[in-house]
């Protein structure tokens, strides 16, 4: 064991799930139940084939933005083919096609009266392959040669009918870096052509869609979140050596509810605002000797009374600050009941909590501040933004914290109830039905715990 | 929380809200500390204060959103049952907005300062901070009980704060002739007769039925009493060498943070050396590095 610090884990209502957990039982690379959540997301991929079908038979191929989606339309290329009414019989092809051997994990799933296939591909590809285009690549390939039997086309006799199920089924890949928005075949996670940078593939999924994943529960959203987000993280080189412990113990406070931090602050300030949340966290800080007062004169007591507060230990610092800024976004949100003002609790809390510890830094070293001041900006009306929710977990805007950022704002999702144009319900409605489908995204924080106390003396 | 019980003495901490020890960083803070009343300077009726805000007709009901929270059915989440939703949450209004221009010519509000107001005073907010103004959007009925306490006190200078919803441009620009905020769309006007400011307009620029006036524009004196920006003739430079001090320790330690958290420093007064090193006082050193001024010294 590297770390002395340990950590209890507590559930959302405040129940002890597990004692004394070593911090590194928490890591994104030893955690047995985090490492089942990267797989599942990595090797999923959904087909809406009721949309595919409504594809191919109006031409509706190509489009650039998810409100154009019938920007063009080439119904002389159309034809029908069932392909709702034979998705069992797509299902089987598809496994056949997929796997490397019989019975190796490849597994197709028939849903919603075969509306919806849900592909999953075996270990032995993902483990063979350089990143997780096959999840798409594979899959496309499958289906195109499946659907080509169904509706019986040949290059001979309809060779632009062949033309437009490669349309439908890659969009205009290899034009464009990828696929169209809203595609019918997409997996869970970006391909790794459209991502923002290296290693941030295991966080390329929307906001909303994390929150429809913990089935709009606030706390199992953080988890859910932090999950891919510290596996994204870790992938970027974010938690090597020196940030190893800052990022382990920040995680364990803001996403598992560690030493039940998140959960008491916002008990006590169930009537409270923002700041009343940061009297709070400072008081838990000063209780637990996070933050010392080290003398009664100048420098540590400014002219004005003021005290200069000083943290012997930095991570710890950033541990509670970040999970007061949690706290307090959270409390915020659901006075309001709406997400939008996540954003600018993100953005001021830091702000405040620097003047009122009289210079401390603030959450994640000035990233939360610096990053929650874009964040505000583009999901307000005025710079004709998104809402909080909208965003990609990777976007530009919301991806340059340590991992810290997102989830918050999918916590935060979960409290709205019904405020929004990009409501969850609204972007995400499939996520709903995987999580319903596939039990792994069911009470994240107890599986985390478990998993943890299972290797707690090994790590 | 079990680590919290251990602890046999409490010790309690104690808000600051921040450093400073003149009248501006009173000023500060007293904005910021909800715990302090706002000196009420005037008082305008409910009904024009909705016509100012201009989202709905006075004695119009409340349009909704979403059902009221009583009767919407949503899947379970404890964090839903702990924290008391505000009184427009809870009857699923709307999200509204109010949005106020401030002037760099001694208003009695900034922008910048105007967020930590509302993050400490008000409950279920969204705010945003740009140059020179500031968004506050909330539930519509909270937000029309917000506006009552942003509009009726000290904060509020009718010529040098503005309610703006559309075209806010003015915070920079000279006073007009009567001590008014520059305002494009000419919102307000000074009535010579009774000495108060009129809104004309409401904050979307829409004529409004009847005048609404807001009360007399705040005198030099009281505009300099209430003052929260260091200025030359208000509070001199060197009185904000506190907040300098701050400021310059809050920028090291984010550096050296988000450098390596783990590095041993120590820590003197906002500046840092590393562990063993020997301290030379500031005033010692070369400007610049850390050499000493003289070999003696």
């Amino acid at each position: 064991m590297k770390y002395e610090d340990k950590v209890d884990l507590y559930d959302d209502e405040g129940n002890l799930l597990a004692k004394d957990i070593p911090i590194e039982a928490l890591h994104p690379y030893k955690n047995p139940y985090m490492g089942e959540v990267y797989r599942f997301m990595k090797r999923t991929t959904v087909i809406e084939l009721e949309k595919l079908e409504d594809m191919l038979r109006t031409g509706r191929v190509g489009w650039s933005t998810i409100v154009g989606q019938d920007e063009i339309k080439m119904p002389w290329y159309g034809f029908d083919v069932e392909l709702v009414d034979n998705a069992e019989y797509i299902a089987d092809e598809l496994v056949k096609l997929l796997q490397v051997r019989p019975d190796d994990g490849t597994e197709v799933r028939v849903l919603e009266g075969g509306t919806i296939l849900v592909v999953q591909l075996s270990d032995e590809v993902l483990n063979r392959s350089y990143d997780t285009s096959p999840a798409f690549t594979r899959v496309v390939t499958a289906l195109g040669q499946i659907i080509t039997k169904i509706a019986n086309l040949h290059p001979l006799e309809n060779l632009y009918k062949i033309g437009l199920v490669k349309s439908a089924l890659w969009g205009r890949y290899p034009q464009t870096v990828g696929t169209p928005p809203g595609h019918p075949i997409r997996p869970l996670l970006k391909l790794p052509s459209e991502l923002e940078g290296l290693g941030n593939g295991l966080k390329s999924i929307m906001i909303n869609h994390i929150a429809a994943l913990a089935d709009m529960r606030t706390m199992w959203a953080l988890a859910i979140g932090t999950i891919l987000e510290q596996g994204a993280a870790a992938e970027m080189g974010y938690n090597v050596g020196w940030y190893e412990r800052y990022m382990l113990l920040t995680s364990a406070y803001q996403g598992f509810n560690a030493n039940c931090l998140v959960l008491d602050l916002i008990k006590e300030n169930a009537k409270g605002t923002v700041g009343d949340v940061m009297t709070s966290m400072l008081q838990r800080a000063l209780e637990d000797g996070v933050i010392v007062k080290k003398g009664d004169k100048y420098p540590w007591v400014l002219p004005s009374g003021a005290v200069v507060w000083a943290a012997p230990d930095l991570c710890l610092w950033n541990a509670y600050s970040i999970a007061g800024l949690t706290a307090a976004a959270i409390v915020n949100c659901a006075a309001a009941r709406a997400v939008q003002g996540v954003a600018s609790v993100i953005a001021f809390f830091p702000d405040m909590l620097i003047w009122e510890t009289c210079g401390l830094p603030d959450p994640d070293a000035g990233r939360m501040l610096g990053c929650g001041q874009g964040y505000v900006f583009y999901t307000h009306g005025l710079y004709g933004g998104a809402a909080p929710g909208a965003f990609s977990c990777d976007h530009v805007i919301v991806k340059n914290t340590s991992g810290f950022l997102t989830p918050i704002s999918a916590a935060c999702a979960c409290l709205d109830a019904g405020t929004q144009i990009f409501k969850v319900t609204t972007t995400s409605g499939l996520y709903f039905t995987i999580a319903q489908e596939f039990p792994i995204f069911r009470n994240p924080m107890k599986r985390v715990a478990e998993a943890a106390e299972k290797i707690k003396d090994e790590v | 929380m079990a680590a919290a019980k251990k602890k046999v003495k409490k010790v309690k901490y104690k808000r600051q809200y921040y450093p400073g020890p003149d009248r501006v960083s009173a000023n500060r803070r007293r904005a910021m500390d909800s715990s302090k009343r706002l000196t009420k300077f005037r008082s305008i009726p409910d009904d024009s204060l909705v016509e100012l805000l201009g989202h709905r007709f006075k004695g119009e009901s409340y349009v909704s959103v979403h059902p009221p929270l009583d009767e919407l059915v949503e899947k379970y989440d404890p964090i839903k049952e702990i924290v008391e939703p505000t009184p427009g949450a809870r009857a699923g209004d709307r999200l509204r907005f109010l949005q106020f221009a401030d002037s760099m010519y001694y208003p009695p509000m900034a922008p910048w300062l105007r967020a930590r107001v509302y993050m400490s005073r008000l409950r279920g907010i969204d705010t945003v901070v740009y140059s020179g103004r500031t968004l506050l959007e909330m539930r519509e009925r909270d937000l029309e009980q917000a506006a009552k306490m942003l509009i009726e006190t000290h904060i509020f200078d009718p010529a040098r704060v503005g309610i703006r919803g559309v075209t806010v441009h003015g915070h920079s620009l000279r006073l007009d002739e009567d001590g008014l905020m520059f305002d494009a769309r000419r919102r307000y006007m000074l009535n010579k007769e009774t000495g108060e400011v009129e809104y004309i307009k409401n904050q979307h620029a829409e004529v409004l039925d009847n005048p609404i006036p807001v009360g007399r524009p705040l005198t030099e004196r009281e505009l300099r009493a209430y003052d929260v920006t260091y200025r030359w003739d208000v509070a001199p430079y060197k009185s904000r060498s506190e907040i300098l001090t701050v400021l310059g320790r809050a920028a090291a330690g984010r550096v050296l943070m988000g450098h390596n958290p783990e590095l041993p420093l120590v820590e003197y007064g906002g500046l840092y050396i590393n562990e063993g090193e020997e301290w030379i006082e500031p005033e010692m050193l070369l400007p610049g590095s850390r050499e000493r001024t003289s070999p003696e010294g």
